[in-house]
């Protein structure tokens, strides 16, 4: 485990949040109401660089605001920056106004440069669910759905049974229980083993009453839809919560029809649960391009293939170009006339950039003190907004959460200074690990149970770089893990070593129709909301990177021109449209997705004529850090002649060049 | 049943002879193509003539402004459509497939006109909810009459698309170069071009042999480079399939062309959803199309899967059926026997709402050929090919109607040139006098399927004094039609409300109540809770027994209430 907290700053934090134990409420987060609030109040005070877009009202009746600063004569790249669409982040609406409130005051100069498109609140139906009493997990927006197919709607939610404003669970000894009570801890169940032989004893239930006599429990709730689960990319179908199609919902389809609307747009941040800037999602195995298709049948006649054969993509390409006499015939439409659906993971060299800048905010966390240990945000839900940008709207996106329950290290395992344990091996070079000695290593080894491997094995694969002390840290740390398994669930027993009172205990009840149950279990948010005190340092801190990020956007310019003088009054010219920016234009993904539109580089070339090369032409996709296109004419006009090169760099900058036709000119 | 259908679809024609000479209210005559203000003017014809039997409502605007005509056709007087199965029928979803608007303005037509005049006809309306959306693509259709056109143009939505990257939106599409009112084709001298005139008719060209010399480079539609970038029509008007703009697993462009930027974005799409999700007593829809002479069901890709076996064979039921009242139309499955298709309506009705549908293709070229019987020329080494038909069809059916001649013209980009070729409305598009019958053939179809929308009753079996003061009600509800009252699809995916099933009446006493599974080996699923209230689904043809065992005596009344299949009720005495 990495040694921290180094700053003072964070030390304070986690001390303040261990020291309160403090029980979870939203007290302090502002609700849907106040952010409208706090987002019209920027725009009203910030008139010269703000100005406020309303994207409509929920089936709630809330505010969907979309915020713009930049510079009135800025028309550099947009962002579109949009917190909490999921409803679960309540860090992420209150970093959303922080950076609005930054971009308007001390980062006032970056408006200048790039424009910004911020909606602090994504899913206000579901973000106001944090803000109730009873508090009850649960994100879906106000659009009533009828989710048990009865003849009501909405007809059975979860009950405060015990009244402490919290729904919980119901514990109950039954013969059709699947859980046990984890050893030595007061609050947490973990699931039987029934393949080792357990037998199950409670089960379990949420807090409720069967309002409509119908048998089932909270089976009916109040709403709706999590618009946040609702884009394009990776809809799921036959989700109640889902939506019954993508972009069925106001809040998806507002927040859709704008982006549409801005093709300035030129990078994607959403602020929510998941953090690709930690690590880079890398998507699915699966998708369209991925492994062997059989022909359809159209196919296999023209191609001449075997209809019954399974052909890897490659191949099926070349035959189709070969059969339909069209070289230029890409794998995106034959994928398409194979019926094989989308790509499920990003394109390996965007992947490459998107590494970088992984590597970037490390250090970055790393220096501002924000590297504590906590556990991995979640991967991402199938239509989420964030894989839809990259996907479908192709241009860099990423998801940063601010918080994620911390990894409190238990006391005991400290205790004896000289010990070697896995987090001290973690922070050692490979050579004070193999200084360790073979005998001193083996026992470690030993120690751990790990079997796989000796002391020798591991200085020769160290010595080859094919072993870091991080690998071996992490497996001697899972080895040991299993022997101390409690069986509880990973992320509950993090959040309980965190904050004990993220839990309540669990005390009798008398059901009307179960008679004697147990309440208590963890408590709605505790997981997602930190105390609200730290939340401001917490977002002040890992903002900034943004700044840097935003320095990454691609930017096209027209780079050196050569004239050189072929005989009287005709003249070749040659000029390079370079990317001088970071990340490539558009991004690989991006080109095949036909979204932003790659530069387009035009010639005025007043009184002179083109002999040879094309007036308007498209360059194409540009790699990021110096990729360019060269781009040639042959024009015939008197020494002198003035010609304009125009670049639009539509979503990455534009450039012009007047140049006049003269030897060595440009 | 095939006999009955025979019977049924003879005495239909003879009765439409019989009721040619009696006065229409609203005469329509089915000989040529209406443009948009002309089929408005219909409907609202039609909407004013009966008024207690229609309901014109625009669903909405188009993009270009244009009304989206919805004409409900409901006798209120014997109930709200909600309470009745409904058939949804559209048309013109591609905005060159025009004749698809004349068939579903005729089944509008036919059903009001022949109200008063065919029994069946009577009895379909009292009973039935039809939706009829005539037009769906409007702008592209009134385009087609109004603008300069060809084959080409008018299947997008007019939304503005960047087809050739430029930043720029439809800025080079074709161009009326003659000034003629048509947008045909152009060609041009040239040695390698792979074409050459035809020596069976001078109109014609073929392919060249390798070996051979060309005479012709064909250069797609009539047209200038309008931007200067060197092509010619590289981004004309869209292009926005609305039929690949619905919701039931979409893809985006990349992945399905003509998608749109994300689902049910064009303006008609999201109209229509609205309204098809507002009236959840669709059992059937229609959407007609004009390409190949086809009745076609989904799965349309194989995201959608394979569709349940039941439902399947309800499928099976009409489309077979379909091939016999419309000769010569094929009944096949979209995504296996044509090509794989995201986000097209057929799919949205029936993966996303569970609601049955067929895509009706309407013209098939087999039509405009001339050759005396099919089956003799099949092996015929000389009969003469497509096009050359296609001409002698032209020569001596439509009078040369249909193509113009080559003629030289002088291209500002591409020097001399020379335009001619098939006309619009003559691609997919039959000649007018063909109108009549392919309306009359698909409206029947319609009506048939309508014919077997869920027909419910409910009969009482058996009162049983079963000792200890208690009896055993079993009732039986019946569904006599083809279509079952909720499809596998939406029974499965929990789309609608099921049926229910309910028992009331003063002072009745309930001990048990559920579904007989077997009634001859007197299997019941009890219901734990609310057992006088019983959610279930009544199939195709098929029945469902209910049972409830109830103390003492009395008078109960027995609901039956359907999202799809309308409500009835029974009063019995135990």
């Amino acid at each position: 485990m990495t040694q921290r907290p180094t700053l003072f700053l964070c030390a304070t934090l986690l001390a303040c949040a261990l020291l309160m134990g403090s029980a979870i409420h939203a007290g302090g987060y502002k609700n849907p109401e106040a952010i409208s609030k706090a987002v019209k109040n920027i725009a009203s005070s910030n008139g010269t660089v703000a100005k406020l877009h309303d994207l409509g009202k929920t089936a709630g009746g809330r505010d969907l605001l979309m915020l713009e600063l930049g510079a009135k004569n800025n028309s550099g790249p947009a962002i579109l920056l949009v917190a909490n669409m999921e409803g679960n982040s309540p860090t992420g609406s209150e970093a959303a106004l922080k950076l609005a409130e930054l971009l308007t005051s001390e980062w006032k100069d970056d408006l200048s440069s790039n424009r910004w498109y911020i909606m602090p609140l994504g899913n206000p139906d579901g973000y106001a669910r944090f803000f109730d009493s009873p508090l009850y997990e649960s994100f879906v927006n106000d659009r009533s759905v009828n989710a048990d197919k009865d003849d009501a709607f909405d007809e059975d939610g979860p009950d405060d049974l015990n009244g402490d404003g919290y729904i919980t669970m119901m514990r109950q000894l039954h013969p059709e229980g699947r859980w046990l009570k984890v050893e030595d801890n007061p609050v947490l169940m973990r699931r039987a083993k029934r393949d080792e032989g357990e037998k199950g004893e409670y089960r379990l239930m949420v807090e409720g009453l069967d309002n409509d006599g119908d048998g089932s429990f909270n089976e009916d709730g109040s709403g709706g839809v999590n618009p946040g689960w609702n884009f394009p990319h990776r809809f799921r179908h036959y989700r109640s919560t889902n939506g019954l199609w993508a972009a069925s919902e106001l809040e998806s389809r507002a927040v859709l029809t704008f982006a549409y609307d801005h093709p300035e747009i030129a990078m994607f941040i959403g602020f929510g649960r998941q953090n690709t800037l930690a690590a880079v999602s890398t998507g699915s195995k699966r998708g369209a391009g991925k492994g062997s298709y059989k022909l359809p049948s159209w196919m296999a006649e023209n191609t001449g293939a075997n209809p019954d054969q399974m052909y890897p993509i490659g191949e099926i390409v070349q035959m189709a170009r070969d059969a339909f006499g069209n070289p230029g015939l890409t794998e995106d439409r034959v994928l398409q006339w194979l019926g094989a659906g989308a790509k499920l993971s990003p394109d390996k060299i965007d992947v490459s950039y998107l590494k970088e800048i992984t590597e970037r905010y490390k250090t970055f966390i790393k220096d501002a003190g924000f590297d504590s240990e906590r556990l991995d945000a979640p991967k991402f839900r199938g239509g989420s907004i964030d894989e839809w940008a990259y996907y479908q709207f192709g241009v860099p996106a990423f998801s940063v959460d601010f918080w994620t329950v911390p990894i409190i290290e238990k006391e005991e395992e400290e205790t004896d200074s000289t010990e070697i344990t896995p987090a001290k091996i973690e922070e050692m070079s490979n050579e004070d690990f193999i200084a360790l000695g073979a005998e001193k290593i083996d026992s470690l080894l030993k120690e751990a149970g790990v079997e796989k491997f000796t002391a020798e094995k591991l200085v020769t694969l160290l010595n080859e770089e094919k072993m870091s002390t991080k690998r071996i840290a992490k497996m001697l740390k899972s080895k040991m893990k299993d022997d101390e398994d409690s069986g509880a669930d990973e992320d509950e027993q993090t959040l309980y070593d965190y904050n004990e009172k993220a839990f309540v205990p669990w005390t009798e009840y008398d059901h009307p129709t179960y008679g004697k149950v147990e309440i208590g279990g963890q408590v709605p948010y505790s997981d997602l909301a930190p105390d609200y005190a730290i939340v401001d340092s917490l977002v002040s801190g890992q903002l900034p990177f943004l700044r840097d990020l935003v320095k990454l956007l691609p930017k096209v310019e027209i780079g050196e021109v050569k004239i050189e003088k072929k005989g009287k009054d005709i003249w070749k010219v040659e000029c390079w449209i370079t990317n001088v920016g970071f990340l490539p234009y558009p991004t690989y993904q991006g080109k095949r997705s036909r979204r932003p539109i790659p530069a387009v580089v035009e010639l005025e070339h007043g009184s002179a004529t083109i002999l040879e090369g094309d007036k308007i032409l498209s360059a194409g996709l540009l790699p990021g850090t110096g990729g360019n296109k060269k781009v040639t004419w042959l024009l015939q006009g008197k020494v002198g002649t003035s010609i304009t090169i125009d670049l639009k760099g539509f979503s990455a900058g534009k450039d012009k060049r007047t140049i006049s036709l003269k030897e060595g000119g440009a | 049943m095939r006999k009955l259908i025979l019977l049924t679809t003879a005495s239909l024609t003879m009765l439409a002879m019989i009721c040619v000479a009696s006065v229409s209210a609203v005469e329509i005559s089915f000989d040529r193509y209406y443009n948009n203000d002309e089929v408005t003017a219909h409907l609202k014809s039609l909407n004013k003539a009966y008024p207690s039997l229609t309901k014109l409502e625009s669903l909405g605007k188009t993009e270009e402004g244009r009304d989206i005509w919805m004409l409900m056709i409901n006798n209120s007087k014997t109930g709200s459509d909600l309470d009745k199965p409904g058939i949804y029928v559209d048309g013109t979803i591609h905005g060159n497939e025009i004749q698809a608007t004349e068939v579903c303005l005729y089944t509008a037509w036919y059903l009001l006109d022949k109200y008063d005049k065919i029994d069946k006809v009577h009895e379909l309306v009292d009973s039935r909810a039809f939706y009829i959306i005539p037009t769906v693509n409007v702008d592209s259709r009134a385009r087609f009459f109004e603008d300069a056109n060809s084959y080409g143009i008018g299947r997008t939505a007019r939304v503005a698309y960047d087809s050739d990257n430029d930043g720029l939106l439809d800025e080079d599409g074709p161009d009326d170069l003659d000034g003629d009112g048509e947008i045909l084709r152009m060609r041009i001298r040239d040695e390698y071009g792979g074409w050459k005139t035809d020596p069976d008719d001078s109109r014609n060209m073929i392919r060249t042999k390798p070996w051979e010399k060309s005479e012709w480079r064909r250069l797609g539609e009539e047209g200038y480079d309008n931007d200067g970038d060197g092509d010619i029509n590289e981004d004309g008007v869209g292009y926005l399939d609305m039929n690949r703009n619905y919701g039931f697993s979409w893809q985006p462009p990349y992945v399905q062309s003509g998608a749109g930027n994300f689902p049910m974005s064009a303006k008609p799409n999201k109209a229509i959803s609205d309204f098809v999700i507002s009236k959840p007593n669709i059992c059937f829809d229609f959407a007609f199309h004009n390409m190949g002479g086809l009745i076609v069901r989904g799965p349309g890709s194989k995201l959608a899967g394979t569709y349940p076996r039941s439902d399947v064979e309800v499928y099976d039921f009409f489309g077979h059926e379909g091939e016999k009242i419309l000769p010569g139309y094929k009944y096949i499955i979209g995504g296996m026997d044509m090509y794989t298709t995201h986000g097209d309506f057929d799919e949205f009705m029936y993966s996303n709402l569970g609601i049955f549908g067929f895509v009706g293709e309407l013209f098939f070229s087999e039509k405009v050929e001339y050759l005396p019987k099919h089956e003799d020329v099949e092996d015929d080494e000389d009969a003469p090919s497509r096009s050359i038909q296609k001409h002698k069809f032209d020569d001596f059916v439509s009078q040369g109607t249909m193509f113009r001649d080559w003629k030289k013209f002088d291209h500002p980009q591409l020097g001399e040139i020379e335009i001619g070729g098939w006309r619009p409305f003559t691609s997919r598009i039959p000649p007018t006098f063909m109108i009549l019958e392919m309306c009359h053939r698909n409206a029947s179809l319609v009506l048939f399927v309508a014919e077997h929308t869920p027909d419910i009753s409910m009969k009482l079996l058996e009162v049983e004094d079963i000792g200890n003061g208690l009896k055993r009600v079993r009732i039986r509800v019946e569904n006599s039609n083809a279509l079952p009252s909720l499809s596998r699809t939406a029974i499965k995916r929990d789309i609608y409300r099921q049926d229910m099933i309910t028992i009331e009446g003063s002072g009745l006493d309930i001990v048990s109540g559920g579904i007989v599974r077997d009634i001859h080996y007197d299997r019941v699923n009890n219901i734990d809770h609310h057992p006088e209230k019983i959610f279930t689904h009544i199939p195709s043809f098929g029945k469902r027994d209910v049972q409830w065992i109830v103390r003492g005596s009395g008078k109960a009344t027995i609901k039956y209430d359907a999202v799809k299949a309308g409500n009835r009720s029974l009063t019995i005495s135990y």
